[in-house]
């Protein structure tokens, strides 16, 4: 098992490389990037500074010179080949240093640190209302299967998963932010946050943060619901069940102490990809209620070609994900006995 | 007949399918005697595991019902019984042990605690090294090597006819006066199925206890039985003392059913003889004798009515119309002649 737990560290190495240098060469290729935004910004600053005369021709003309660019270029580092630079970037991320902001001229780590707690905050407590509902309902719905409490939470379930988590959260905020004015309309918390006492300071926290929870919540929600009222449906019907109320075990205790447990393999399969979840956020779900998490950061990033930010980001990530996968195992190890990883 | 220790009258017992109700055990009666042994035997489907699940109470829910019938257990009625009265029954005074010993054990629980949970169940007032004790005390009984490291070990790591018995150790725990045995020996190799076969047989001469021995196969019946069932098609066709029923059996299924076993002096490289047709759908059952369609006697009067139960002697019964006028019976084990004609 340990053998097995090492390998897998030592593949996140070369996973970690692909993932990488996939996204750094897709920097290279897209349109936009630093420079192409500085010479717009050069074209717009002529523009508006070159008053009404000759403006359209100085739109057309290139406003920076070719030294210029070819210093912009080594400033950046994309004077060097491909290779050489991610090279170069890779030896600087090992060294803890994921580089500075093009558009902020801010550390890049820094400008994720800072934003970590807030998605730890919305991540851990949408994962943790995820799972605390979800099991609860898909056990009481495998119960009372096909009963009229199964039917008609199944119905909202099913429409939560159908439409994705920011077209609600869009609809929360038209109808509970703007019509009924019962939320805020965004932000994590009010302006004047800062005077307000510890208690009243809580409770505004709460206040901004049911909506976003709510969209964050509604898409793992179905498949959660359904993976756990589905496995313990099919653990009900096994053999081991009845065997178990054979033993004169009451129906409850055989639920509880047989069929649970084995229901809960499938789910602890994808319990450590949550950590990505947590820490990443949603780019669009932080976007539509301006939460300025991970997500937001990512999202933008990418918008303005913040290219140091967006690999920064996805540094992060894809260590967690891969982390998280590792996790994943060893909590399917710990509930199931049978899997031993040899 | 007070030695009786368990009597099934009239037991019906249906399941709600697309298709409407579908009674799966059809007015079957039948009774246990105390320290003796019941073979229950058909072909699948013919009801013979859902009277045992009747009277465990333990048909699959909502779709299993019982229409009917009375289970008389020690004087108590079974059927009307409150759930958990039922609870302080099952595993302690009638027990049971499946067909499939690869799934009938949880596979995220230790030996060591599933055989301790009906000790704690049953005796509360029992202390986990009491309970480990007498869980120890069980395996060892029951003959599985190495119980000490077998009760940390989980069910996937010891072989089929080592979990089997586990689930014997687990359902004799509490000395059951009542042992039901559903194919406890389908799934395992010949050599295994023996030596569970003699266990089951042992710890009964031990325990005193009765055992209901559920099987399609005769050769079970034979080895381990005082009184047989025979049913079909979810009713009794034949109840006779073991003897009686391989050496007088008067149903034609009975005929057909000793006819098709192989013996050591029938013919090499010959099909086995078999009983010709199908076993009438659940769904659709004929007005009369349900083994009409198969039987070689079959006559006019077979299809207007279902033929009645018919005492050959005290001890035997067979729901035929001819179940008096069919030829003697020539035993299987010469291996000559139509038995079946």
């Amino acid at each position: 098992m340990t053998a097995y737990f090492i390998r897998r560290t030592l593949l996140i190495i070369p996973t970690f490389i692909g993932i990488t240098l996939l996204v750094f060469s897709i920097t290279r290729f897209v349109p936009g990037g630093p420079i192409e935004r500085m010479i717009a910004e050069a074209q717009r600053m002529q523009v508006e500074g070159g008053g009404g005369a000759g403006a359209g021709a100085g739109v057309q003309r290139q406003p920076l010179s070719d030294e210029q660019i070819e210093f912009l270029k080594q400033y950046y580092g994309f004077d060097k080949p491909l290779l050489n630079s991610y090279l170069a970037w890779l030896g600087k991320v090992i060294q803890g240093d994921l580089g500075i902001s093009t558009r902020y001229q801010d550390p890049v780590w820094e400008m994720i640190r800072s934003r970590i707690p807030i998605s730890l905050y919305f991540g851990l407590i949408a994962m943790a209302l995820t799972y605390g509902v979800c099991i609860p309902l898909g056990i009481v719905k495998a119960i009372r299967h096909k009963t009229a409490f199964d039917n008609v939470s199944s119905i909202i379930v099913f429409i939560g998963y159908a439409i994705p988590g920011w077209v609600i959260g869009i609809y929360l905020l038209v109808w509970l932010a703007g019509w009924w004015d019962v939320f805020p309309l965004g932000d994590l918390v009010s302006e004047n946050f800062d005077e307000l006492p510890l208690l009243q300071k809580l409770l505004d926290l709460a206040w901004h943060s049911v909506l976003p929870v709510i969209a964050y919540m509604i898409g793992a929600f179905a498949a959660m619901t359904f993976l756990m009222k589905n496995t313990l449906m099919d653990n009900l019907a096994a053999d081991y069940v009845r065997t178990a109320i054979a033993k004169g075990l009451p129906f409850r205790r055989a639920v509880f102490g047989h069929a649970l447990r084995n229901s809960l393999i499938p789910i602890a399969t994808s319990f450590g990809n949550n950590i990505s979840v947590i820490l990443t956020g949603s780019f669009l779900i932080e976007k539509v209620f301006n939460i300025d998490g991970m997500g937001l950061l990512g999202y933008e990033s990418v918008l303005e070609r913040d290219y140091p930010v967006v690999l920064g980001v996805l540094v992060i990530s894809s260590l967690l994900f891969l982390i998280g996968n590792i996790l994943s195992d060893l909590c399917v190890a710990v509930v199931d006995p049978r899997v031993q990883f040899d | 007949m007070n030695d009786v220790i368990l009597n099934v009258e009239n037991l019906t017992t249906a399941f709600d399918t697309e298709e409407g109700q579908l009674r799966a055990v059809d007015d079957v009666s039948f009774f246990l005697r105390k320290g003796r042994n019941l073979g229950i035997v058909g072909e699948s489907g013919c009801g013979k595991s859902v009277t045992a699940l009747s009277i465990m109470r333990l048909l699959p829910k909502p779709a299993g019902n019982i229409l009917s019938g009375k289970i008389d257990f020690k004087g108590t009625e079974i059927i009307s019984l409150p759930a958990g009265d039922m609870h302080a029954i099952r595993g302690n005074q009638i027990a049971m042990i499946f067909q499939e010993p690869m799934t009938a054990l949880n596979p995220v629980h230790t030996i060591g605690r599933q055989v301790g949970e009906i000790f704690s169940l049953h005796f509360p007032e029992m202390n986990d090294s009491d309970i480990r004790k007498a869980s120890l005390e069980m395996l060892k009984k029951v003959g599985i090597p190495e119980p000490l490291k077998r009760m940390t070990e989980y069910p996937h790591q010891i072989s089929g006819g080592m979990r089997q018995r586990v689930m014997i150790a687990m359902a004799l725990a509490c000395r059951p006066d009542i042992l039901i045995a559903d194919e406890p020996t389908t799934a395992l190799d010949v050599t295994i199925q023996a030596q569970i076969l003699n266990l089951i047989r042992d710890l009964q001469a031990e325990t005193g206890m009765s055992v209901i021995f559920i099987t399609h196969d005769l050769g079970v019946i034979a080895e381990l039985c005082d009184e047989v069932v025979v049913m079909y098609a979810g009713q009794v066709v034949e109840t006779a003392p073991i003897r009686e029923l391989f050496h007088n059996p008067r149903h034609p299924y009975t005929r057909g059913l000793l006819t098709s076993i192989p013996t050591l002096d029938s013919a090499h490289k010959k099909p086995l003889k078999v009983i010709h047709g199908v076993v009438p759908s659940l769904d659709d059952l004929p007005a009369g004798c349900r083994f009409e369609n198969r039987c070689p006697h079959a006559r006019e009067i077979c299809s207007t009515a279902p033929p009645p139960l018919v005492d050959i002697n005290p001890n035997h019964a067979a729901g035929c119309y001819f179940a008096k006028d069919l030829t003697p019976w020539k035993p299987v084990n010469t291996g000559s002649g139509d038995n079946n004609g």
